[in-house]
């Protein structure tokens, strides 16, 4: 990868868990680009290894089961893979910043908010505790918290769902990373919060020219706020490309299938549509293809169960993961 | 500093600041805690409760003061511990209503990390530089004898180690409150001054033991794998030990002081503490709190001892305080066994067993105070830790 604009590569990532049942491969040959100040979507169903590959970017994989088997993650020019540990806690809440799926249990109950984001602060600027205390609450005005002052002296306790969240992302950004890793940052709050603060990332993104990786399996978040999307399905990548083309073009049979299931205004439809089946579990995945048992085409097709089709580039940007893929015979294996 | 200072009083309330009210709920836990500060006063001033010295006697027209005389190295190292752990109580206080939370945890471990030095040092130079001496002057017989006059005595005007072998065996009487003992020492002059080491000898043995135990378990419990289970077997063969006999064979090699007793019942009863704060660091160590402190690149330090062990203390207390009984009732076992504190030095167990071991008689005085004031000591102590196992328990709070 050549490209300077990329600022997170992923390459080849497989990450795998070694259990007393066997091994579990989570994440398997994945790659993705992220681009500076874009917003990179990672869709999936649960246990399709989107947040294992993103804690495999953070190194937050804990290690006696878990492995990163091989690949590379290029950060800045740098595979940070090869970093030492004490490397990598330069890094982490540094350069890259993290927010968690749970905003109700992220935040240490002992201290203050303000005491909790002045350490990460002090920690990685040269900055005595009152200059970080100024950069604080200036941080949790641009995560537009009413009254930041009074809140720095607050508990997480005294504060909502929403405002914890808040919270968080203004720790992770409290260091202007360059990218920030939301791991379905609205899975845990209601409806109305998650557009709040779906638009504030949105927002902090394009002001502070800053990369977000966005974990989530809500299709609806995808479609307003990220320029590339990936859809993981059990540990591959299923399909690779552009929002718009994505939403206008879905190539491989469980993009369609998830799309199909959105509901949809000004429709008289009566059911939704539903993708038959579930997740197969890391352990026993499928022979061949892995969306085969539940794909219209695939469950009466010979070479789906028996072959494993990769990743390829059938037109241009747009990288799908399936035999009847349009094009996708003509695609030359080396891509 | 900023305009956050302006509101008064407006941080909300603290985890340990919940745990207080809901301590001090509980009319147990008050008449324990008070009845504690008290035995901690009478041990503090114990030179000053039962001294066969008076505070002033005028001998020969001059005023003397041989109380203030008579002090040793360890009575202004106990008076220094006193007036830094009273200090330090009342800089919490005032902490905590004046100082902003978020510079409260920095500002009291520099406070602390100031008064321990001052304490180290200061005991350090105290035992240099204050002399022994030995005032054998009888004051009571100069009165007796007329060459002084108008001295004002103790409460209790007898030495601990005074021998007088017409005095021995005294049943309780209106000179002698609770009796003497086998040499002709006041019974409650030597209970006032055990008080000293059964109280040192428990807080120091838990500060030495919960230490050792925190890190022990903390890095078990993080780590966990390989070196959780080295560290696991290693604490079992601990806790496979008798540790009562263990201690007893460990003493009966060293010299007879109280610092070593310390230390050994310290450094043999870690397990219980690792234990607790290994399960809770197991618990924790997969809190979405601790997991966003990784991956804000905190050092381990800081995760560890930061941001995990304030949410993990709790049980550690609560075993601390059953600690502090544990160890007191340690020292007694082993100074009835005799090999406590080399008397003269009087401790509450060493005066047990001469109620019992001397001839025949049974002299109930003997056996019965230093028996109560273990059992309400170490009752009081256990009391507290249930007092406090409550409170810390959210289930059980009631609503403040």
């Amino acid at each position: 990868m050549t490209n300077n604009n990329v600022i997170l590569s992923v390459q080849n990532l497989s990450t795998w868990f070694e259990t007393e049942l066997g091994t579990a491969k989570s994440v398997q040959n994945v790659s993705y680009d992220i681009e500076k100040g874009k917003t990179l979507a990672l869709v999936g169903e649960s246990g399709c290894g989107k947040s294992v590959s993103a804690l495999s970017i953070m190194r937050l994989i804990p290690t006696p089961p878990g492995r990163i088997v091989s690949g590379k993650i290029i950060f800045n020019g740098e595979n940070i893979l090869d970093y030492t540990e004490k490397q990598m806690r330069k890094i982490r809440g540094n350069k890259i910043g993290m927010i968690f799926q749970e905003p109700m249990t992220s935040l240490n109950p002992v201290y203050t908010i303000g005491q909790q984001i002045i350490e990460t602060i002090t920690l990685h600027q040269n900055k005595t505790e009152e200059q970080a205390w100024a950069i604080a609450e200036e941080m949790l005005e641009k995560v537009h918290i009413p009254d930041p002052a009074r809140r720095m002296n607050e508990y997480p306790h005294l504060l909502s769902g929403g405002m914890r969240q808040r919270v968080m992302i203004a720790m992770a950004i409290s260091c202007k990373p360059s990218l920030l890793i939301a791991d379905e940052p609205t899975t845990a709050l209601d409806v109305t919060i998650q557009a709040q603060i779906l638009d504030l990332l949105d927002e902090l993104g394009h002001s502070e020219n800053m990369s977000i990786l966005l974990i989530t399996h809500d299709l609806g978040v995808v479609a307003q706020r990220s320029d590339d999307v990936v859809v993981m399905y059990a540990s591959r990548i299923a399909e690779k490309c552009s929002c718009k083309e994505l939403f206008n073009n879905p190539l491989h049979p469980y993009t369609q299938g998830l799309l199909k299931s959105l509901p949809q205004l000004g429709t008289n439809q009566k059911r939704l549509n539903t993708i038959a089946g579930n997740v197969p579990e890391p352990m026993n995945f499928p022979t061949g293809c892995k969306f085969h048992p539940r794909c219209p085409i695939g469950c009466n097709d010979k070479r789906c169960q028996s072959e494993e089709p990769e990743l390829k580039e059938v037109s241009k940007g747009h990288f799908a993961a399936c035999w009847y893929a349009p094009g996708y015979e003509k695609v030359k294996s080396d891509k | 500093m900023n305009n956050s200072a302006n509101i008064k009083n407006d941080w909300g309330t603290s985890y340990g600041q919940l745990v207080w009210q809901q301590f001090t709920k509980n009319l147990a836990n008050m008449i324990c805690m008070w009845f504690l500060i008290v035995l901690f006063c009478i041990a503090v001033l114990a030179p000053f409760i039962a001294n066969d010295k008076p505070f002033a006697i005028s001998v020969d027209g001059k005023i003397q003061f041989p109380v203030f005389k008579t002090l040793t190295a360890n009575d202004y190292s106990v008076f220094l511990a006193a007036i830094i752990a009273f200090t330090l109580v009342m800089l919490v206080r005032r902490n905590s209503r004046k100082i902003d939370p978020f510079l409260r945890a920095g500002v009291l471990s520099k406070q602390i990390f100031i008064c321990g030095t001052i304490l180290i040092v200061g005991i350090a130079a105290l035992q240099v530089f204050i002399p022994r001496k030995l005032d054998a002057t009888d004051y009571r017989a100069m009165l007796a004898s007329g060459k002084a006059t108008n001295a004002i005595f103790p409460v209790v005007p007898y030495g601990y180690a005074r021998t007088d072998i017409k005095l021995t065996q005294l049943p309780p009487s209106k000179e002698h409150w609770l009796g003497t003992d086998d040499v002709g020492s006041d019974v409650l002059c030597r209970l006032i001054h055990g008080t000293r080491v059964s109280l040192s000898v428990g807080f120091v043995a838990v500060g030495i033991s919960s230490v050792i135990g925190i890190i022990f378990g903390a890095v078990m419990g993080y780590f966990g794998g390989k070196i959780d289970f080295l560290g696991m077997r290693l604490l079992e063969i601990m806790m496979c030990v008798p540790t009562f006999f263990l201690i007893i064979t460990i003493v009966a090699f060293f010299p007879r002081s109280l610092i070593n007793i310390m230390i050994i019942i310290g450094l043999t009863s870690w397990t219980g503490d690792a234990r607790f704060v290994r399960a809770e660091f197991f618990k924790l160590r997969n809190q979405d709190f601790v997991q966003a402190a990784i991956s804000l690149g905190l050092p381990l330090r800081s995760i560890l001892f930061r941001h995990m062990l304030p949410n993990g203390i709790a049980p550690v207390l609560v075993n601390m305080t059953f600690g502090i009984a544990g160890a007191i009732f340690i020292e007694s076992a082993l100074s009835f066994l005799g090999f406590g504190v080399a008397p003269p030095t009087p401790s509450w167990g060493q005066m047990l067993s001469t109620g019992v071991s001397t001839s025949g008689q049974f002299l109930w005085w003997l056996t019965l105070f230093p028996g109560l004031a273990i059992f309400f000591t170490v009752t009081a102590y256990n009391l507290l830790g249930e007092g406090l196992r409550d409170a810390i328990d959210p289930k059980l709070r009631k609503a403040v």
